[in-house]
């Protein structure tokens, strides 16, 4: 009878301690940022001029290597635009190109990039979207 | 003769010189959408938007996408792009549009001009058509414009989960804002 009764008990409290595991991981799940791309390993590594060149060839094969995944992308500053310091987008390739790699800028790395300007050699590591006139990453954060 | 065949030409490179800085673009406009529901509230934004406005014509084009839409919440982002929107299938939205009137905004001199958009709106791979009110700002040479819809989720065959179908709002508030057109 002792027994049945800690018996029991030991299944209550396994229970018990299954709801609350299942409970924090429901609440950090459902309440998880985006991640820090600096913490996550990029799932590629190219060129903003193959990048481009590669959209520009054929999207739907590129859509299928690189959408929605990490890249680290490596290329020349054409431009900075700067919105009140909240938006910060780095354009990558020559000025006069049609095509080019836009970087939006992580809003908690906005700092890191303040000390490029163009034409200087940056490696960023950003999320791809995809490509309409410019090849389009967000997300972005310095690599050094 | 010589000279008047001279007249000409200049006239003829200004004219086209007028046109040209007629159209204009941005890489850098903003959408934004915002549902509010008794589940949750939900709010998104995508600052890459491509848009091109020919002040002539009056045509008016916005492309974005769909996976550059951001939102606090990683799960909700993970939601949309592969339960709502299917992002990998549909990539991108495009509005194409022109103003009812064109010829009420006059882009060169300061003022604010509210102007009625004719368009269509495809999403989700499906093409309906959607006007909109818009207002243009023109300051010191500086062209900005803003504008806002409701679009109804279920006219681009966006299914609701039926577990959260009766606490997700059906209809989606779309804010569009161009911070400066260029001239192209």
């Amino acid at each position: 009878m002792i027994i049945m009764k800690l018996k029991g008990k030991h299944v209550w409290l396994a229970l018990l301690i299954v709801i609350t595991i299942a409970g924090i991981y429901a609440y950090r799940e459902y309440n998880r940022k985006p991640a820090d791309l600096s913490n996550v390993a990029s799932q590629s590594s190219t060129t903003a001029d193959s990048l481009v060149m590669l959209f520009e060839k054929d999207e739907l094969k590129a859509n299928a290597l690189y959408l929605g995944k990490a890249i680290d992308v490596t290329g020349v500053i054409a431009e900075i635009t700067n919105q009140k310091d909240t938006i910060i987008n780095v354009t990558l390739g020559k000025k006069d190109d049609m095509h080019r790699v836009s970087c939006l800028m992580d809003v908690q790395h906005i700092n890191d990039v303040k000390t490029y300007k163009e034409s200087d050699m940056i490696k960023l590591r950003g999320i791809c979207n995809g490509y309409l006139m410019d090849v389009e990453l967000n997300r972005c954060v310095v690599i050094k | 003769m010589k000279k008047s065949i001279c007249i000409l030409i200049v006239l003829a490179i200004g004219i086209h010189l007028v046109t040209a800085q007629k159209k204009y673009f941005c890489k850098t406009a903003k959408i934004s959408f915002y549902s509010k529901a008794p589940l949750e509230d939900i709010e998104s934004h995508n600052t890459q938007v491509l848009t091109a406005f020919d002040a002539i014509t009056g045509q008016i084009e916005f492309a974005v996408l769909i996976k550059g839409f951001e939102f606090e919440k990683a799960k909700m982002q993970e939601h949309f792009n592969e339960e709502y929107i299917e992002s990998d299938k549909y990539p991108k939205a495009l509005f194409l549009g022109t103003l009812k009137d064109p010829g009420q905004l006059t882009l060169d001199k300061d003022g604010v001009y509210k102007v009625q958009v004719i368009g269509s709106l495809t999403l989700h791979g499906v093409t309906k058509p959607q006007n909109a009110e818009a207002i243009f700002i023109v300051k010191n040479a500086i062209v900005n414009a803003t504008a806002e819809f409701n679009v109804a989720v279920a006219d681009y065959n966006i299914k609701i989960p039926a577990l959260v179908a009766d606490k997700v709002s059906k209809s989606v508030k779309v804010v569009v804002n161009v911070p400066s057109y260029q001239p192209r």
